[in-house]
């Protein structure tokens, strides 16, 4: 794809004002931080593979970024969803 | 049969020392974003009421020119690596044009980010006001340097462009600056969520 560039920049753009409105609109509920986290990742994603233009770069150095970032949000996750024990 | 196999290039752009800052980077930040989520989790009912105070405007505007900055320096790096001996002035011309932009849009955050500062100082908040203003500056204060850093870096980079100082087959210089300035993108996207929205 020619405009691919410019096509990861209007998604990072949309999922940006996603999380904005979620905000904004007072909407975040326990289902929606789950969409969020995952839309998170999807834009960290994008600037990795097509900012940092690692997705022509060999494997193992598109996933150190991957890890971190999948490693990270997963235990954002946990954090928000673990019950406090008493 | 012919196969189509697309070859990998065997190092990410750049300097590979910017790439070991660049890690050492993630695991810094890495920490201060658990340490945010797993302090949240023993007060949530403060962190929530702290955010009220916090601009998710801000945050939001931020974050769109973060990221449309890293898009102007894909575009300046993309100019650099498609240069050839007769376009190498041409080149540089655009290059500069696009560092020019990002920078202006560096400049930007940072500005909206002082206004952002001074708002929360001035209503008296502190590092010891409490636990999510503790992680709140700690980390949009560490993010900050790092956007004012590469600010200046990109500033660099736009001056060797402006004198024509690259030259085909010479793009590591600018793509080592433009992998940091991405990684200060990458780390801004998963703070904004983070910092601003969750509650």
């Amino acid at each position: 794809m020619k405009r691919i560039l410019e096509v990861v920049w209007i998604i990072l753009v949309i999922l940006t004002v996603f999380a904005y409105l979620l905000g904004y609109l007072k909407y975040i509920s326990t289902t929606l931080v789950a969409v969020l986290l995952i839309t998170t990742f999807i834009k960290g994603q994008l600037v990795i593979d097509y900012f940092m233009d690692l997705k022509k770069v060999r494997l193992k150095y598109r996933l150190i970024p991957t890890i971190w970032l999948g490693v990270v949000i997963s235990l954002i996750a946990v954090a928000y969803y673990l019950p406090v024990s008493m | 049969m012919s196969k189509n196999i697309t070859l990998k290039e065997p190092y990410p752009p750049g300097d590979l020392a910017i790439w070991i800052i660049i890690y050492v980077e993630f695991i810094t930040f890495a920490l201060l974003f658990l340490g945010y989520a797993f302090s949240r989790r023993l007060d949530v009912e403060l962190f929530n009421a702290s955010q009220m105070a916090v601009n998710q405007t801000s945050g939001f505007i931020n974050t769109f020119i973060l990221i449309t900055s890293s898009y102007f320096v894909v575009k300046a790096v993309q100019s650099i690596r498609n240069m050839t001996q007769e376009s190498q002035k041409d080149s540089n011309i655009e290059a500069s044009k696009w560092l020019l932009f990002a920078i202006m849009c560096g400049v930007a955050f940072l500005v909206i980010k002082i206004t952002e500062f001074s708002h929360i100082f001035g209503m008296g908040i502190n590092l010891s006001t409490n636990k999510y203003f503790m992680f709140y500056i700690m980390l949009t204060i560490f993010h900050f340097l790092h956007v004012l850093l590469g600010s200046g870096i990109l500033f660099f980079i736009y001056k060797k462009t402006k004198i024509y100082g690259y030259l085909p087959n010479d793009s590591k210089g600018i793509e080592t600056g433009a992998s940091y300035w991405h990684m200060v993108d990458l780390l801004w996207i998963v703070l904004f969520p983070l910092v601003y929205i969750i509650r």
